[in-house]
């Protein structure tokens, strides 16, 4: 298991590596100049030569290249190009932790009630419990997140009043006052990935009840619950590990509009800044604290999946 | 029937400037409503506004009111607490910097804390109500005299003098700020009293109070020792009634204070928060669950619920806001005024009115000239409406066919839904545009004014756009910046030596019949050479709960807290 750890982080550095190259290549692709942006369309050349100088955007790319790898290992990435006097980190850290706090709550919420709604309709496979299920998933799942986001903001929010429509808590609200302000945003995350985790949850359930495996625990003499819970699901759970994982590291970087109906100040609202600016640390440290977390979100999924099935761990030996 | 007597009694007392008021109003040429205004303007005390009122038989309830300043609580008001406030999220390349912000949320966070020499009146024009109590000028107008408050302290206890005054003017000059471009230079102030600042003038200046209150927001008053580029956060300062005590730039959240200190008394709130929204959809969400207190600026488009709502309450101030549409008359396609004028011929004003504002707008006659004000020539040029075969024919004779160009504009408010318009209108007479809409940082930096010259500050703008233009009581801004020959922001790049000439003499005129005269032409000028197209000037809506009483608001995005409260 070590080893596959080892050699999984190894190829999770290299991927990691090569994105910040991608990145970087991409934020020097915008036709804005930087330096004449923070110095202001009136003002002289001169002193747009002395900013370009000033950071460092004169050097050639694999300097100014092997400067961000510098900057993504200490997590510095210096001062904002759009807001003078604010270290990067700073603003990114807040956003981070936003973001982490929606999303977790989000997941919470989804993961279990998917889970619970693809064992249900795999269990009751051409029943109308199971059809009630795949296709209200399927209709709440083709609904973009900002347009469910709106609906319920609208009806809960503002028209019954029983949510707080926009992300106001207050400073230094409490953690069950900030559960109330994340749950609109969340139920908007939920109603796109219930019916997306639910389906995959079902495929694999039924793929898993109809193997040979369960009918042996079956003929074992144990009883429903304990064949789902010890042998079904540890098997039919993989491919929604997997899916989970990848679409963790969108959750925290993919909600601009999500983030902007609710003025919610997480990463994408962030990103989203970043880009009009345009602020070129804070745009690479935003969008590089995304693709960590991608990265390490699918680490996460692929351990627990080699967890789940050895057989996962001798592929990758193999 | 005229109290001569009493008319001449105070017309003896008066100076030149505003003798001739006086005058202008005895013989019906300046109505009740714009002699008041005026009045204002040059700094006409009070009382001779109101005994020239009394002497020319106007009726008691036009007796002139001024708000002294001060906080003044709405009735049955409860004393304490605070209030939110949706504010629009401010521009963080500029930041709290007095000297260089562009945008409202700006505005509005910098005039908590600083203020300006002149400030709103309760009839939403300028008065006597901040750091100058009285203004006059001298016998042609090219020498102002502000007598500042009493009392005023900045929050740090030093108190205010004309020296805080002249190096916030100096740093203006150099700053080349919109307003005061032309008008003042380095070292135009004399502080030699420190309770009085001097204003000499790089040439006489008929409106000069305007530009320096409320109406040019970047002239708030600032302390000697602070410099351009010093941002409040940096750097808590001010007069005013709030003392900033945290600012997140992230989230553009600024709270502020009551200032204890404060030369109009105690507020009747403890404490303010301005939140910054990037979205005025959820501002109004915000605003319609009670979420927030008071909304800073949201459209008819989406506001509707606002609209309707009884415990709403909407402020709409005094607005000139509009939209320009430019042409680059000196290169482009747009070099030939017979193709401008066509275009501006498709537009069909009423439609924009009614789909872009539901009514709540005035159709503009492509200059930027109020219809209200008192020196507008409703004479001078016809009304411009939507006439296709006008437009085609100016095409013929111009010789061109099938002109495909592209409409940049930012995606602001009701900006993109316009080009939207604009292309529709204009395809019907040969027209073939293409619209691109533009994250507004881009646009302002790359497509509306790209650097150029001193000459020609923006030689290399796209050569058509839509730009936007907030309010401005009187229209010199929009002349001097966008119209003049090299204008800070004169995207059409227009060079008029008529309309130049006709700017200097409305400028230096201190009557309202002299004014008037420059201005017909200026309507002239601009409605033949169309260096930019004016389609309507839209309401500012602005709001509050109805438990939220004594809020002020501007149509340049200032909401005045000093006096508000909120019942429980």
């Amino acid at each position: 298991m070590l080893k596959f750890i080892g050699r999984r982080l190894a190829l999770s550095l290299v991927t990691l590596v090569i994105l910040i190259l991608i990145i970087f290549l991409l934020t020097r692709v915008f036709p804005s100049e930087p330096a004449r942006q923070l110095a202001g369309p009136f003002a002289p050349q001169e002193r747009v030569d002395e900013l370009n100088q000033a950071l460092g955007l004169d050097d050639p790319l694999p300097t100014q290249f092997g400067r961000l790898l510098g900057d993504v290992i200490t997590f510095s990435f210096g001062e904002s190009f759009s807001q003078p006097g604010e270290q990067v980190a700073d603003l990114v850290r807040p956003a981070l932790w936003n973001s982490a706090k929606l999303v977790v709550f989000a997941l919470v919420l989804t993961v279990p009630l998917s889970i619970l709604g693809g064992v249900v309709a795999a269990r009751r496979k051409d029943t109308l419990a199971d059809r009630a299920i795949v296709n209200l998933g399927l209709a709440s799942a083709s609904i973009p997140e900002f347009v469910s986001a709106v609906i319920l903001q609208y009806v809960i929010g503002v028209r019954l009043g029983w949510l707080p429509p926009v992300w106001l808590p207050g400073e230094g609200a409490g953690f069950f006052t900030q559960l109330r302000f994340l749950l609109l945003p969340a139920l908007s995350i939920v109603l796109v990935y219930f019916g997306y985790i639910a389906r995959i949850t079902r495929a694999g359930t039924i793929t898993a009840l109809d193997s040979d495996y369960t009918r042996t625990a079956y003929m074992k003499g144990l009883n429903t619950r304990s064949v789902v819970r010890r042998h079904v699901l540890k098997n039919s759970l993989q491919s929604t590990v997997a899916v989970t994982g990848t679409q963790v590291g969108y959750l925290f970087g993919g909600l601009v509009a999500l983030e902007i109906v609710f003025n919610y100040p997480g990463l994408g609202n962030l990103i989203l800044r970043a880009a009009t600016a345009p602020d070129f640390p804070l745009l690479q440290a935003a969008v590089i604290t995304v693709a960590i977390i991608f990265m390490l979100s699918t680490l996460a999924a692929d351990l627990l999946i080699a967890w789940m099935n050895p057989r996962a761990r001798l592929n990758v030996r193999a | 029937m005229i109290n001569w007597t009493l008319l001449d009694r105070v017309r003896r007392r008066a100076n030149p400037v505003e003798r001739d008021l006086i005058e202008a109003h005895a013989r019906g040429a300046v109505n009740r409503r714009d002699f008041i205004k005026r009045g204002t303007v040059i700094g006409l005390s009070v009382p001779a506004m109101t005994a020239v009122l009394a002497a020319c038989g106007d009726s008691d309830d036009s007796t002139p009111s001024t708000t002294t300043g001060g906080a003044e609580a709405g009735g049955g008001a409860a004393a304490g607490g605070s209030l939110i406030v949706a504010n629009q999220f401010g521009d963080a390349n500029s930041g709290l910097d007095p000297v260089n912000m562009l945008d409202l949320g700006t505005y509005n966070v910098i005039s908590q804390s600083f203020e300006y020499l002149v400030g709103l009146g309760s009839d939403g024009n300028i008065d006597a109500t901040a750091l100058a109590t009285s203004w006059e000028p001298n016998e042609d107008g090219s020498q102002w005299s502000f007598t500042l408050r009493e009392g005023v302290m900045w929050q740090d206890g030093t108190p205010l003098t004309s020296a805080d005054v002249a190096a916030t003017m100096d740093r203006l000059a150099a700053a080349n700020n919109a307003a005061l471009g032309g008008v003042i230079g380095e070292g135009s102030v004399d502080a030699s009293d420190p309770a009085v600042a001097v204003f000499t003038l790089l040439e006489p200046n008929g409106n000069f109070p305007v530009l320096v209150s409320i109406f040019n927001p970047q002239s708030v008053i600032t302390p000697a020792d602070y410099s351009s580029g010093t941002t409040l956060d940096e750097r808590p300062a001010g007069t005013g009634a709030w003392i900033l005590s945290d600012f997140n730039a992230a989230e553009f959240v600024a709270r502020f204070e009551r200032n204890p200190n404060w030369w109009g008394g105690e507020t009747p709130l403890d404490a303010i928060e301005l939140r910054g929204f990037s979205d005025i959809g959820t501002a109004v969400t915000a605003m319609q669950s009670r979420q927030i207190d008071v909304i800073q600026n949201f459209s008819v488009i989406g506001g509707e619920g606002l609209l309707d709502d009884a415990n709403f309450t909407v402020l709409t101030p005094p607005s000139s806001n509009h939209r320009q549409v430019w042409f680059h008359v000196s290169n482009g396609q747009f070099t030939d005024k017979l193709v401008r004028q066509a275009m501006a011929w498709t537009f069909d004003r009423q439609q924009m009115v009614d789909v872009l504002f539901s009514g709540r707008a005035e159709i503009a006659n492509d200059h930027p000239v109020l219809s209200s004000l008192p020196f507008f020539d409703a004479e001078a040029v016809p009304q411009r409406s939507r006439d296709i075969d006008q437009a085609r024919a100016l095409l013929a004779e111009a010789g061109v066919e099938g002109l495909s160009a592209t409409l940049q504009c930012g995606d602001l408010g009701e900006v993109p839904d316009l080009a939207g318009i604009i292309q529709q209108n204009a395809a019907e007479a040969g027209f073939d545009l293409q619209v691109n809409v533009q994250s507004n940082s881009t646009f302002y930096g790359d497509s509306w004014c790209p650097g150029g010259t001193d000459e020609q500050p923006c030689a290399d703008a796209d050569e058509f756009g839509i730009v936007d233009y907030g309010h401005r009581p009187i229209p010199d801004v929009f002349f001097s910046s966008a119209l003049a020959s090299g204008g800070v922001w004169n995207s059409s790049n227009f060079a008029n030596s008529d309309f130049d000439t006709q700017l200097t003499n409305y400028r230096a005129a201190i009557d309202v019949d002299g004014q008037k005269t420059a201005i017909s032409e200026i309507q002239k000028i601009l409605w033949d050479e169309v260096p930019a197209s004016y389609p309507y000037f839209f309401n500012f809506l602005a709001g509050h709960d109805a438990s939220v009483s004594g809020v002020q608001a501007t149509s340049l995005g200032h909401v005045v807290l000093s006096g508000a409260s909120k019942s429980a």
